[in-house]
C-alpha cells in the first residue's frame, strides 16, 4: 500500500463525528426513557438515541404507530418512486463490499448517450418521472462530462434527475445543476473511519473525509436534494444512525431551503461473496426506519428493491415515504434488446411497477410519480 | 449664516465650529451624536469641523426606548 | 455544569432578561426597574438633543451601572437607509456594537417591515455590528437574517405592546428548532408566565418593555420577570416531563415483520 493510501488521521475529521454522549444513551437507556421519548413533542437528538436503544425494540409496535402517523400527516396517504438508471460500471475503487469493485471479474460498460436515451424512454413509458443516474467512481470512461451530458438528456425525459455518482467539486455540482440535476445521493457507507479505511482497499474513494465532505459541497453548488445513507452490515448500526442523523441535523441547518432524505440500505448478496460482521436483522431495520422517522418527521426515507415485497409493503406509509420500483442494477436493460449483465447486487423486490402500484393502492396507498414540473427553470 | 439644527432653522457666525454650536447649545458637556449633512461627525473631528451657509446638523442622544 | 450563559456574537450575559427603557413614569423608576430586573442589556432610542432637557440625559445614569451594555434600537426608522444611519449614529453615541433593528413603516401597530429589516440587517453585520432584528415570527425570514450574519433573530410573540403573550408560540417553536443564533422573543409579553414560556420552549433571552413599564408597580414586576425568566430557563435545562398521547388500537403494524413469507 502507498503512502497517499495511508489511513486518514483522525484529527482531519470534524467534531461532530464524535457522538459519545448520544451513544452512551443509546447503549443504557431504560423502558422509562422508550416510553417519555415516544410521548414526547418533539424528538430530539437524545430520544433518538432512546428509541435506538436495545430498551426500544420491544416498543416496535407503538413506534410503528407514532411513525405511520407522522409519516401520514406531512406525506399523506402517498409513496414518491423512482428509478435507477445504471449508466456505467467502470469503477476506480475496491469497495470489498461492491459488485462493481474495480478487481471484480466481469464485463465493464456504460451506456451510449444514445442507449442513455432509449434507456429513459423506456422509463418513461412505464410511468417513471423520477431517475437517479448511478455510476461507479470517477473513471475515464464515465468522468464528470459524460454523466453530465446524461443528467442533460435525462432532464429532456424525466421531471426530477436525482445523480448518485461520486464526490465532486462545487462548481461541478453546479455545473449538474445547471444540466438539470435537483438531487445528489451519496452514502458514507460507514461513518466509522476505522471500519472504513479497511473496506475501502484502493482508489479516489479511500478518502473519508472528502466523501463526508461531498454534500455539502453539493449544496452549496445548488442541490435541492441530498440523499444519505449508511450501509447497513458494514459497521455498528447504531453509531453509523446516530453520525448520520448529526451530519444531517448540521447541514439542514446551514442550507436550510434543501431537502434530505435518509435511505436504509442492507447489505445485500453481490458477485464477491463479501460476508458482514454486523448483520442487521428485520426487526433492527424497523427500529431504525422508525427512530429516524419520528425524529425527521418532514424528511423523505426510502427504501430500496434491496428488500423482500414483505418489508417494501409493510413499511410503505409507516416511515417510508419514498421508494424505487421496477429497479434493474444491471447498466441499462430497461428498454427490451439492451444487454444486460451482471448487477451491483441481487434486487429482492422485482415486481413492475404496475404490481407494485397495486400493492400500494391496495394498502390505501396512492402512488406519486411525480410532484411538481421544472416548469420555471 | 444660516444653518438649519435638528431642523430648525438658526443664525449662527460665519465659519463656527460645530464643538462650537454644541457648546453654545448646551450640549458641549453631554454626550451626543452629530450628523452634519447626512454624515456622522465623530467628537474628535468636531472641533476642527466648520459649518457653512444651509449646513444641516443633527444633534442627537439616547432616551427611553424598547 | 458548565456556566449557562447569553451568547451574542463574541459577548456574553449571565441574564436573560433584556430590558426596554421606554414608557416609564420618570428615569429613577425605570433605573430602580432595570437593577431588580438584573437585566444586562438595555435598549435605548436615539432622540433629538433638546436644550431645555438637557437635564434628562439617561446616558449618564444608564453608563454608570455596572455590567451594563446598551443595546440601542433603530425605532422611528421607515426603511432600510434611515434604520442604518440611526445604527451608525448610535455607534458613535456610545461604542456599542450591539444595534437592535427595528424597522416598522406604520406607526399604529409598530409591525416590522420584514424586508427593509433583512437590508439593513445585511449592511449592518458586514459593518461589524452586532444585529439584534426585531422582526415578525417567520421561520424563513429567521434564516434569511442568519445567511446575512445576524448575531440573534428577535421575532416578536405577538404584536407589540399588545400584552398577548406567545401567540406566535408554532412559529417560534420552528424558528428555535432551525436557528444557528439565539431567539430572542421580543415584543407582545404581558405576564411573566409568558416570559417563562418562552424559555421553556427553548428561546435563550426575552425582552420586555412594555410589561414591565406599564405595571401597576414596575419595579416589583421587573423583579417578577427575573424570577420567570429564571425558572423557565431552568426548567427549558431541566427537561419537561413529555405529555402523554393516547394511543389508538388498530389491527398491528409489525406483524409483516415475523411473517413467514
Amino acid at each position: 500500500m502507498t503512502t497517499d493510501h495511508e489511513q486518514l488521521t483522525t484529527d482531519a475529521l470534524p467534531a461532530w463525528l464524535d457522538v459519545a454522549p448520544l451513544l452512551s444513551v443509546a447503549r443504557t437507556a431504560t423502558a422509562a426513557d422508550v416510553e417519555a421519548a415516544l410521548a414526547a413533542a418533539h424528538i430530539g437528538p437524545r430520544e433518538f438515541a432512546v428509541l435506538l436503544s436495545p430498551a426500544a425494540a420491544p416498543y416496535l409496535e407503538n413506534m410503528a404507530r407514532v411513525a405511520q402517523a407522522l409519516t401520514r400527516r406531512h406525506f399523506g396517504r402517498t409513496i414518491t418512486l423512482y428509478a435507477p438508471l445504471y449508466l456505467s460500471n467502470f469503477c476506480s475503487s475496491g469497495c470489498a463490499y461492491c459488485g462493481f469493485a474495480a478487481d471484480r471479474d466481469h464485463p465493464r460498460r456504460k451506456l451510449s448517450f444514445d442507449e442513455a436515451d432509449t434507456e429513459l424512454a423506456a422509463l418513461k413509458r412505464m410511468g417513471i418521472e423520477e431517475v437517479l443516474l448511478l455510476t461507479g467512481e470517477r473513471t475515464p470512461q464515465a468522468d464528470f462530462a459524460y454523466i453530465c451530458e446524461c443528467v442533460r438528456r435525462a432532464a429532456a425525459h424525466m421531471a426530477m434527475v436525482t445523480v448518485e455518482t461520486f464526490p465532486m467539486t462545487t462548481a461541478e455540482y453546479a455545473e449538474l445543476v445547471a444540466a438539470g440535476c435537483t438531487g445528489d445521493t451519496l452514502y458514507q457507507e460507514t461513518y466509522d473511519a476505522a471500519v472504513y479505511a479497511p473496506l475501502h482497499r484502493w482508489g479516489p474513494k479511500r478518502d473519508f473525509a472528502a466523501r463526508l465532505d461531498a454534500p455539502a459541497r453539493a449544496l452549496a453548488g445548488g442541490i435541492r436534494q441530498c440523499g444519505f445513507g449508511a450501509l447497513l452490515g458494514l459497521a455498528d448500526p447504531i453509531e453509523d444512525a446516530l453520525r448520520l442523523y448529526t451530519h444531517i441535523a448540521g447541514l439542514q441547518k446551514q442550507f436550510w431551503r434543501a431537502g434530505f432524505s435518509v435511505s436504509f440500505p442492507r447489505l445485500r448478496p453481490e458477485a464477491g461473496g463479501f460476508q458482514t460482521d454486523h448483520p442487521v436483522s428485520d426487526a433492527l431495520l424497523a427500529q431504525l426506519i422508525f427512530a429516524f422517522r419520528l425524529a425527521l418527521p418532514e424528511n423523505h426515507l426510502a427504501l430500496s428493491t434491496r428488500e423482500p415485497a414483505k418489508l417494501r409493503d409493510g413499511f410503505a406509509g409507516v416511515g417510508i415515504s419514498k421508494m424505487s420500483v421496477a429497479s434493474l442494477t444491471t447498466v441499462g436493460g430497461y428498454d427490451h434488446g439492451a444487454e444486460g449483465g451482471v448487477g451491483q447486487f441481487a434486487v429482492n423486490d422485482a415486481r413492475g411497477v404496475a404490481d407494485f402500484c397495486a400493492a400500494l393502492r391496495a394498502a390505501g396507498l396512492e402512488p406519486v410519480f411525480k410532484n411538481w414540473d421544472a416548469a420555471y427553470r | 449664516m444660516k444653518v438649519q439644527v435638528n431642523g430648525e432653522p438658526m443664525e449662527r457666525p460665519a465659519g463656527e465650529t460645530l464643538a462650537a454650536l454644541l457648546t453654545a447649545l448646551g450640549a458641549g458637556s453631554g454626550r451626543v451624536a452629530t450628523v452634519l449633512n447626512d454624515d456622522v461627525v465623530p467628537a474628535a473631528a468636531r472641533a476642527t469641523q466648520s459649518l457653512s451657509e444651509n449646513d444641516r446638523v443633527e444633534i442627537l442622544t439616547f432616551a427611553g426606548g424598547g | 455544569m458548565s456556566a449557562d450563559l447569553l451568547q451574542i456574537g463574541d459577548l456574553t450575559f449571565t441574564s436573560r432578561l433584556l430590558l426596554g427603557t421606554g414608557k416609564f413614569s420618570d428615569s429613577a423608576t425605570m433605573l430602580r426597574a432595570l437593577a431588580a430586573s438584573g437585566a444586562q442589556i438595555v435598549t435605548v432610542a436615539l432622540r433629538r438633543f433638546n436644550p431645555a432637557q438637557a437635564a434628562d440625559d439617561l446616558f449618564g445614569p444608564l453608563s454608570q451601572l455596572p455590567g451594563v451594555t446598551l443595546m440601542p434600537n433603530t425605532s422611528g426608522a421607515r426603511d432600510a437607509a434611515e434604520a442604518i444611519r440611526a445604527a451608525r449614529i448610535a455607534r458613535e453615541l456610545c461604542g456599542s456594537r450591539l444595534i437592535k433593528v427595528e424597522i416598522h413603516p406604520n406607526p399604529q401597530h409598530l409591525l416590522p417591515d420584514a424586508i427593509e429589516t433583512l437590508e439593513a440587517a445585511r449592511v449592518l453585520a458586514a459593518e461589524g455590528f452586532l444585529v439584534m432584528p426585531y422582526m415578525p415570527a417567520d421561520p424563513v425570514l429567521a434564516k434569511r437574517l442568519e445567511d446575512v450574519g445576524v448575531a440573534s433573530v428577535m421575532p416578536l410573540g405577538a404584536p407589540i405592546g399588545s400584552g398577548q403573550g406567545l401567540g406566535a408560540s408554532e412559529m417560534l417553536r420552528i424558528i428555535i428548532e432551525n436557528s444557528r443564533v439565539p431567539v430572542i422573543v421580543d415584543a407582545g409579553l404581558r405576564a411573566p408566565s409568558e416570559a417563562a414560556g418562552a424559555l421553556e420552549l427553548g428561546c435563550a433571552a426575552v425582552l420586555v418593555n412594555s410589561a414591565v413599564a406599564a405595571a401597576e408597580r414596575p419595579v416589583e414586576m421587573a423583579a417578577a420577570f427575573a424570577q420567570a425568566v429564571q425558572a423557565g430557563r431552568a426548567a427549558y435545562r431541566a427537561g419537561l416531563m413529555p405529555r402523554r398521547s393516547a394511543a389508538s388500537a388498530t389491527s398491528p403494524l409489525t406483524n409483516f415483520l415475523n411473517a413467514q413469507t
